[in-house]
């Protein structure tokens, strides 16, 4: 698809109004022989029921009337129809189900899929639970199976490593725009700093950039820091109409902007096309361009999701008109160029996003403050869930419920920091989650916004 | 009256898992062991023409007649994606083949048939319309670098019928 029609470009619209109403989370870790999946997902369903939305188990079960399962990949759970027995397990029998699978765009897919559902009309209260059970093979085998979703025919034999396909974006993107190394590093830091403050997260750490830099290499130029966790655990978030949001809590958050978009599985087939403009960006910014457009150093998918989003939720300038940002950094390299592709910044400018210190708490649009997916966790089906449970939360004022209260720490047999320290935002209006999957392959955008 | 008896054949006693990922099972958790063996068996269907080539030391594309001037297709592709007509097969002129971009694999994932450090690259071909990912199977100090010169080398002798049967070594 080179030339995008009007009718390509239609700005979705839903229905009716939607609402993300609960969530929860169980905490993420490389290994957790401690709870099958099943066990995962009725953790964190019945922390956004009890917790949450702080209501009963059956009182809310006599309110659903469908649910959307999210998982990457069945030969790492090594249960096909899986979610006929999450769904089982919570007991929402003869309810109807499907379950997703946009590789690591999962969650966002199954969020979209589920705001789908009530915005139609065929539902009025979805949960839509995530899980990933990546600790039943060795890393070796977990990264060949991450690797089953690149080509397999062209592309998965060269490696068996999702992290070496990003790493030939990456000298790309160093070669055309020659940021700062150092940016690169320095979103890995941020994210690994965040997750510090996180009881859910896996990868916690404050670290030094040389420590990044001088880490040891998974694929030139990507060091370990730079590459996201491979994690277990679950997430869940619940969407409702609008009369039953407001009969189940005083502070919905509503479904603003949604937007998908896709581009081909192997890096290699992309080719090349103009500019597709967001609203902030006019029609001279890339007269002069000479670099080819998406190449290997934009995600064409993301671009398209954004601006279906945008246009939707009538977002002028992403910096301005948004108070807080999830992307999907699977790595730091894709962190940046998605800065660009959501348009934070023109392409070639991404670093400035992180220099400027605009991605961090105080700036301007803090980014991860969850800790992404380099700090807190990537089980995959249940990533693109967290992202909008994070974003649910800090919308809703209720960081510091689910991140500063004692007992989620011990819950998960953690220390809280001595230095822990509140990550709210002060009073956001509207957030964003970007879900993200191969190399760019499958993009959600979805954004929330205060609902009262 | 005489029962027959039903039994697990081949049951070798188990080992259960005690450490994984340098961490202790916990007490009272069970986990044992789940191995895999078995083949699975897998066409190239109409594509089958361009792994039949690498053996034969011939580098093919795809052209769609319909489109017309879009570059070849290399992956190729039986049908054209722009208007769903069948391509034809062409040969690829590799004679002006550039490193597009590259990296280094030092910890590739289980299955990989190839010796590290292994250098992987997308080329920048004139004439196609994709970069083709592939590897170096020859490399020096600095190599490779975006713009290096590259000729493909076709693995003639027992082929494994992958894409790792054509990789790419300096022109120089
Ligand atoms: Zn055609």
């Amino acid at each position: 698809m080179l030339e995008l029609s009007p009718d390509n470009l239609r700005v979705p619209k839903l229905s009716r109004p939607v609402y993300a109403i609960g969530g929860g989370l169980t905490d993420f870790r490389k290994f957790y022989p401690e709870k099958q999946s099943t066990e995962l997902c009725m953790e964190a369903a019945k922390m956004a029921v009890t917790e949450d939305l702080g209501m009963g188990v059956k009182e809310f079960k006599q309110l659903v009337n469908f649910s959307v399962y999210s998982q990457f990949a069945d030969h790492f759970g090594d249960q096909l129809l899986a979610a006929a027995k999450i769904h089982d397990y919570l007991g929402f029998d003869p309810l109807g189900n499907i379950e997703v699978k946009t590789g690591g765009a999962t969650g966002g897919s199954s969020v979209l899929a589920g705001i789908m559902a009530v915005a139609s009309g065929y539902a009025s209260l979805v949960p839509v639970i995530g899980w990933e059970r990546m600790d039943e093979v060795d890393t070796k085998q977990g990264n060949s199976y991450i690797a089953s979703a690149a080509c397999k025919d062209f592309e998965s034999e060269l490696g068996w490593l999702y992290a070496t396909y990003y790493a030939l974006m990456m000298q790309r993107y160093l070669y055309e725009y020659s940021p700062n190394r150092e940016t690169l590093a320095k979103i890995a830091q941020k994210n690994h700093h965040y997750a510090k403050f996180s009881p859910y997260s896996q990868l916690p750490g404050d670290l030094t950039l040389e420590q990044i830099m001088e880490s040891k290499i998974v694929s030139d130029p990507l060091t370990f820091p730079e590459c996201c966790a491979m994690s277990v655990g679950a997430a869940c978030i619940i969407l409702a109409d609008e009369e039953t949001a407001f009969k189940l809590t005083d502070k919905p958050v509503k479904v603003v902007g949604v937007g998908s978009g896709s581009h081909t599985l192997r890096t290699a087939d992309r080719r090349n096309m103009p500019v597709l403009l967001l609203p902030n960006e006019d029609q001279g910014l890339y007269k002069d361009r000479e670099n080819e457009w998406p190449g290997f150093t934009s995600f064409l998918a993301a671009r398209m999701a954004a601006y279906l989003s945008y246009n939707m939720a009538g977002i002028k300038d992403p910096v301005e008109d948004l108070d807080i940002l999830e992307t999907h950094d699977a790595f730091t390299v894709s962190d940046i160029q998605t800065y660009e592709d959501i348009g934070l910044r023109p392409y070639g400018q991404g670093q400035e996003f992180v220099e400027s210190g605009e991605a961090y708490l105080e700036g301007k649009l803090p980014t991860n403050l969850s800790g992404g997916l380099l700090g807190t966790m990537h089980s995959v089906g249940a990533t693109g869930i967290y992202q909008l449970v994070e974003v649910m939360w800090q919308l809703k004022g209720e960081w510091d419920k689910f991140h500063g209260d004692e007992k989620y720490w011990q819950k998960y047999g953690k220390r809280k920091p001595v230095d822990f320290k509140s990550l709210q935002v002060d009073n956001p209006r509207r957030g964003m989650a970007i879900s993200h999957a191969g190399t760019g392959s499958h993009v959600t955008s979805i954004i929330f916004e205060r609902g009262w | 009256m005489e029962r027959q008896k039903v039994d697990i054949s081949k049951f070798k006693k188990v080992e259960l898992i005690k450490k994984l990922f340098r961490e202790d099972v916990p007490e009272g958790v069970i986990v044992r062991p789940n191995p895999k063996d078995y083949n699975h068996y897998h066409s190239y269907g109409g594509l089958s023409p361009f792994f039949e080539g690498l053996t034969k030391g011939k580098l093919l594309g795809t052209e769609c007649q319909n489109c017309r001037n879009t570059g070849l297709w290399l992956p190729p592709r039986v049908d054209c994606p722009d208007c769903w007509e069948k391509t034809e097969w062409r040969d690829v002129d590799t004679k002006d083949a550039k490193v597009y971009t590259y990296s280094v694999t030092n910890y590739p994932g289980a299955g990989f048939k190839a010796t590290v450090p292994c250098p992987l690259i997308s080329l920048e071909i004139p004439g196609v319309c994709t970069k083709f990912m592939s590897y170096l199977s020859e490399f020096g100090e600095g190599e490779p670098y975006i713009g290096m010169p590259v000729k493909p080398k076709f693995r003639i002798r027992k082929p494994t019928y992958t894409i790792l049967d054509i990789s790419w070594v300096p022109t120089s």
